[in-house]
This record gives C-alpha cells, sequence and structure tokens, in this order.
C-alpha cells in the first residue's frame, strides 16, 4: 500500500460572502484519506456535506487551509490544472446518474477516456468497464433514458472508473435507487473497494454507511467524529 | 471527436427549431447571392453593350459654347457642326490613331412597294472608315453611293434582308438604296448607334442633305493606354482660347458607368446582409436556448473533465453546423434564384455561370457561416465559463 494519503485537508475554510454576510460552510476541517479506504461522510443538511464534497472533487478552492490530492496542492491551481485533475485523478459518482443524453452506454463511458487521450479511443476498455460492473452487452447501444436506474447508476460507476482514478467521489449513489437496487450497486462499491479503489461517500443513510470502513461525521461545518 | 458528434445529435434532436435556424441563413444567402448576382448581370450587360465603344474618343461640338470655330453660327444647337477644318485638326492632333468623322440625321424611309414610311436615323461614314467602326454579321460593305448597311433591330424589325431596297425620303423622293450587308448588333453606344439605324456613304449624305460639316468625330485609340493622352491632345488642340468642342473618354465614362452599378450591387447586397443579420439573431437566440437547456449537461461535463474550451467548441461546431448547412442550402437555391430573376428581368442567363455572378454565392455563404460562428461565440463563452457547482445544481 502506498504510504502517501490520497486526500489531505489542512485546517480548511470555506466562506461564502452573501450580502446578509457571511456564511462559513466549513470551518478548520483536516482529515487525510489513505489509499484504498472506504469513507462515508455523515451529516444533517446545511452541515456542510456539499461544500466538503466539492472541495474534496476539486470544483471549489477553500478560502483558506489547504487540500492535496495525491500529493498535489490544489489550492495554487488554475481551472485548467483543476480540470486535468478531476480528469485524471477522480470519478465522480452523483445521485442522478448523471449520464449524457446524446450518448449511448458506450459513448458514456468512453467520454472520460477521449477527454484524457484528445482522440479516438478503443471502445474495447469501456465494454471491459462495463461487464466489471455487472451490465449486460445487450445494453452497450442503448441510450441511458432506455436502461433501469440500476443500471444507469452502474453506467455512471464504470464511467468513473474508466480513466484509473485514485478516488472515486459519490454523492448519495444511492438516494434515487430502491433499496434491492441500491443494495446491489454497494455491493459493486464493497467489491471495487476490495480491489484498491479509494470511496469517498457522501449519503445520511446509516445502513448505506455501514458499508465503509470509516465514517466522518460534520456539523456546523466541524468533523464533529 | 466526441463534441463534434455531440453537437451534430444536439441538432438532430431539436430538428425543427434547428431547421428554422437554418432558414434564416438560407434566406441570408440568397437575398445576398441573388441581389449580387443580379446587380453583377446588370453590370455585365451594360459592358457587352457598351464595350465595343470602351477604346474610342468622342469629340463634339460643345454645346453652350461660342461656336466660333463651327459652322452654323449662333443658329441653334441643331446647326452646331465640326468643320472639314476642325477635323483635320482633330485627325492632327490624334495621330497615328484613326479618327473617323461622321454625319448624322434622320428621315422618312419605305421598305417597299405599299409598305408605310418609318422614320429612322441615318448616318453617313466615309467607306475607307466603316470596317474601323462596324462589324457585319452579313453581306458585304458597300463601296457605291446606291449602296447602304443596316442595324441588326433594323433588319429584323423590317424583315430586311441583303439586297432589299429602301426608298429614302417623302415617297422617295431622295433615292434608292440597295442593302449590301447587315451590321452586327453593337447595344448602346457613344459614338454611333446602328442597331436601329440605316448606314450610307458620306458623299450620298452631303449629295442628298447638302452637307460639308460633320456631326461628330471618333477616334478609335489602338493602345488603350493612350486614351488619356489622345484626349488631352484634342483638348489642346482645339480648345486653346475657347471650349469649342467637348472631348469624351469613353473608357472613363464606362468606369465610371460600371462604378455607378457597383455601388448599386453593394447596396442591394447589403440589403440582403440585413437578412443575414436576423438569421444571425436567430441562430444566437437558438444557441442561448440550447446553453440554457443544457446546463446541468454541461456541469456534468466540466465535473468529470471537459475544459472550458471544450464545452465551448461543442456549441461552436452548433453553430458552425447550422451555418455551413444553411449556407450550402442558400448556396444552391441562390443559383437557382439567379436564374429566375436573370430570366425575367434580364431575359438572359448568360451571365449566371460567370466567375464574377458565381462569386456572390460564394461571398453570401461565407458570410453565413461566418454570422453563424459569431452569434455562436456569446452562447458557447457563457456555456464554457458556468460555474460547474451552479451547472451540476441546475434543475
Amino acid at each position: 500500500m502506498d504510504e502517501q494519503p490520497v486526500m489531505v485537508f489542512k485546517d480548511v475554510v470555506k466562506v461564502y460572502p452573501l450580502p446578509s454576510g457571511d456564511v462559513t460552510a466549513l470551518d478548520g476541517v483536516s482529515f487525510k484519506v489513505n489509499r484504498g479506504e472506504f469513507i462515508s461522510v455523515m451529516g444533517p443538511s446545511g452541515s456542510g456535506k456539499s461544500t466538503l464534497l466539492n472541495l474534496m472533487g476539486c470544483l471549489d478552492t477553500p478560502t483558506s487551509g489547504d487540500i492535496y490530492i495525491s500529493g498535489t496542492r490544489t489550492g495554487d491551481m488554475s481551472d485548467k490544472e483543476l480540470t486535468e485533475l478531476r480528469r485524471d485523478r477522480i470519478g465522480f459518482i452523483f445521485q442522478y446518474f448523471n449520464l449524457f443524453p446524446l450518448l449511448n452506454v458506450i459513448e458514456n463511458v468512453t467520454f472520460p477516456m477521449m477527454l484524457k487521450s484528445q482522440k479516438a479511443v478503443d471502445p474495447e476498455k469501456a465494454r471491459a468497464a462495463l461487464r466489471s460492473v455487472q451490465l449486460d452487452d445487450s445494453l452497450f447501444a442503448h441510450t441511458p433514458m432506455e436502461v433501469s436506474g440500476g443500471q444507469q447508476q452502474r453506467v455512471a460507476v464504470a464511467r468513473a472508473l474508466i480513466n484509473d482514478p485514485d478516488i472515486l467521489l459519490c454523492d448519495e449513489p444511492t438516494g434515487n435507487l430502491d433499496s434491492k437496487t441500491g443494495a446491489g450497486i454497494m455491493e459493486l462499491m464493497s467489491e471495487l473497494n476490495r480491489k484498491g479503489t479509494t470511496i469517498i461517500m457522501v449519503t445520511h443513510d446509516l445502513n448505506i454507511a455501514a458499508y465503509s470502513q470509516r465514517t466522518i461525521r460534520i456539523a456546523d461545518g466541524r468533523i464533529v467524529e | 471527436m466526441i463534441f463534434w458528434e455531440i453537437a451534430k445529435r444536439n441538432i438532430r434532436i431539436h430538428l425543427l427549431r434547428s431547421t428554422l435556424a437554418m432558414l434564416g441563413i438560407v434566406i441570408g444567402v440568397v437575398a445576398i447571392a441573388s441581389m449580387g448576382i443580379l446587380g453583377n448581370s446588370l453590370v455585365l450587360t451594360v459592358s457587352d453593350s457598351l464595350k465595343t465603344v470602351g477604346d474610342s474618343v468622342i469629340v463634339t461640338p460643345h454645346v453652350g459654347g461660342t461656336m466660333g470655330g463651327f459652322s452654323g453660327g449662333a443658329g441653334g444647337l441643331s446647326s452646331l457642326r465640326i468643320t472639314e477644318q476642325n477635323f483635320q485638326q482633330i485627325k492632327r492632333a490624334s495621330a497615328p490613331n484613326v479618327a473617323i468623322p461622321v454625319l448624322q440625321t434622320s428621315d422618312r424611309m419605305k421598305l417597299g412597294v405599299g409598305s408605310d414610311d418609318i422614320v429612322a436615323a441615318i448616318y453617313g461614314l466615309n467607306p475607307d472608315d466603316v470596317p474601323d467602326l462596324l462589324k457585319l454579321k452579313e453581306g458585304g460593305y458597300s463601296r457605291g453611293n446606291s449602296g447602304c448597311l443596316v442595324g441588326s433591330t433594323f433588319a429584323t424589325d423590317h424583315n430586311v434582308k441583303v439586297g432589299s431596297r429602301i426608298a429614302i425620303g417623302t415617297d422617295g423622293n431622295k433615292g434608292t438604296l440597295r442593302v449590301t450587308g447587315i451590321i452586327e448588333e453593337r447595344g448602346m453606344a457613344f459614338d454611333v448607334s446602328t442597331d436601329s439605324a440605316i448606314v450610307v456613304t458620306k458623299d450620298w449624305f452631303d449629295e442628298t442633305y447638302n452637307r460639308d460639316d460633320y456631326d461628330k468625330v471618333v477616334v478609335k485609340v489602338k493602345n488603350l493606354d493612350d486614351l488619356p493622352a489622345v484626349k488631352t491632345s484634342i483638348e489642346n488642340q482645339m480648345n486653346k482660347r475657347d471650349k469649342i468642342v467637348d472631348v469624351v473618354d469613353t473608357r472613363k465614362t464606362m468606369e465610371t458607368i460600371f462604378a455607378a452599378f457597383g455601388q448599386i450591387t453593394t447596396f442591394v447586397s447589403a440589403i440582403g446582409g440585413i437578412s443575414m443579420l436576423v438569421a444571425g439573431v436567430s441562430i444566437l437566440n437558438i444557441m442561448m436556448m440550447s446553453v440554457t437547456e443544457r446546463i446541468k449537461e454541461i456541469g456534468i461535463m466540466r465535473s468529470i473533465g471537459a475544459q472550458r474550451k471544450e464545452v465551448m467548441s461543442m456549441f461552436l461546431y452548433e453553430a458552425l453546423i447550422l451555418g455551413v448547412v444553411g449556407s450550402l442550402i442558400g448556396g444552391a437555391m441562390s443559383l437557382l434564384g439567379g436564374y429566375a430573376i436573370s430570366s425575367v428581368l434580364l431575359q438572359t442567363t448568360k451571365y449566371l455561370f460567370v466567375y464574377s455572378s458565381l462569386i456572390h454565392i460564394v461571398y453570401g455563404m461565407s458570410f453565413g457561416i461566418v454570422i453563424s460562428l459569431i452569434c455562436g461565440i456569446y452562447p458557447a463563452w457563457r456555456a464554457a465559463n458556468l460555474n460547474p457547482i451552479d451547472a451540476l445544481r441546475h434543475e
């Protein structure tokens, strides 16, 4: 196992300046995520979970403090560099799947590969990724609207993994699925984690959080345990 | 490239609205190209009509001048003439180019027994000068005083052939001439407009109308670059003290006419350009709709690693496709439109398939593509600069 943490937060503060006054969403948050960990982030609404997820996904930058992704400090990065970091090191899984409706299943999965390689790619890797999330070959040519929610989320997982990211960031990955399908997705996550994928998952479902090895609880912008 | 593919599919999925946007471009291209083709065809029509006289300097008595050097004194404009002495001066000033004295009048004439009298223009020319000035499409040049040439329109209108006889004057009291040749069509001309006229020998003209002076002198300049110099030379020779002749460089006159037609072409094309600007606004509107509808999609793209320039390129591709397809259809329709307009307004399409006409289709198409791209820039820029977090939250 690599000794270097894949993610480090050091005294991270995020303040949103609003006309009615500044709102502190995160207030001195510090933690580390080691390679191969499966962490869940829990907290009530308004606790700062989404802000934390945006910072972890390099979609936003902190007001103060430092964030390191695989040893690289993100604070001084340009938009272009942050975009490259998201593309190469981070995989996203969203509650509403967020697949591209104009692309079919296989194209959705090859999309991040094309962003990385800047040229046409061999779809065989995408097919393998889709098979690894137990999606049947007969669905590869379908559009997202033509497959079920659970199957869409499996496509989203395959898309998130296609560039071999250091971290898989999941935002309520089962929030839009029935319990049986959700359980299937979580089994898949656990399997991926067993194979070495680092997973950080935001949820407020204790049953889902139970799949993780460690839980970060957050309240009023601070880590409480 | 995946963004090109997405742009294509987005157009296909919103086919009706994309078609309407393209229709604007089609109309714009057709308007610009058709107006340009029409204007150019007009220029070419006039050019064809005038090209036979583009190598001449025309000398006429100065209207409103002192008339001191001319016969007729102050007897009115119709009596203004160039004397033989004046002609010799003009001839010397324009040497070694050919100076052709021209006599001109109009008279009644009868074209056959029992036919009605008509009135037509009559030109009197020295037989030696005629081949320098006129080309025949049928028959031969007349040498003797009993022959004449007729213009092509005259021949067609009055069913005159080589060998026909024309009685000049009331009841033919000035004699009968035999047609020896039919002159090629010359169109509008600064020197002699022979299409609806007859041409007789100078001697016959002198005897019949008792004239020994000229209405104008046409100088045929061999080297077109010498036109201004010949004009200046004649002016210096003839208008030393008083302005007694007007000297017109026909090429200069033609250039002025063509410049005026060029301005008309530009003006009507600019009117077509306004419709293109309206089409551009339509593209802008549709692209803004496309961006607004796809904010969440843009957020997903940005979150999984699409650069701003890649998102921008996707929308620019969309604008480009609308512009290129609209322009291609517009270009094809411009050919049909140009054909129809030329057929109806000019009664000929021979000026359509020439470079100077077809280039207006290229101009129209280029303008259509450029306008589409320009109008796609702001929506594309807006899409590329959306905050990924806000875009992801968008419902």
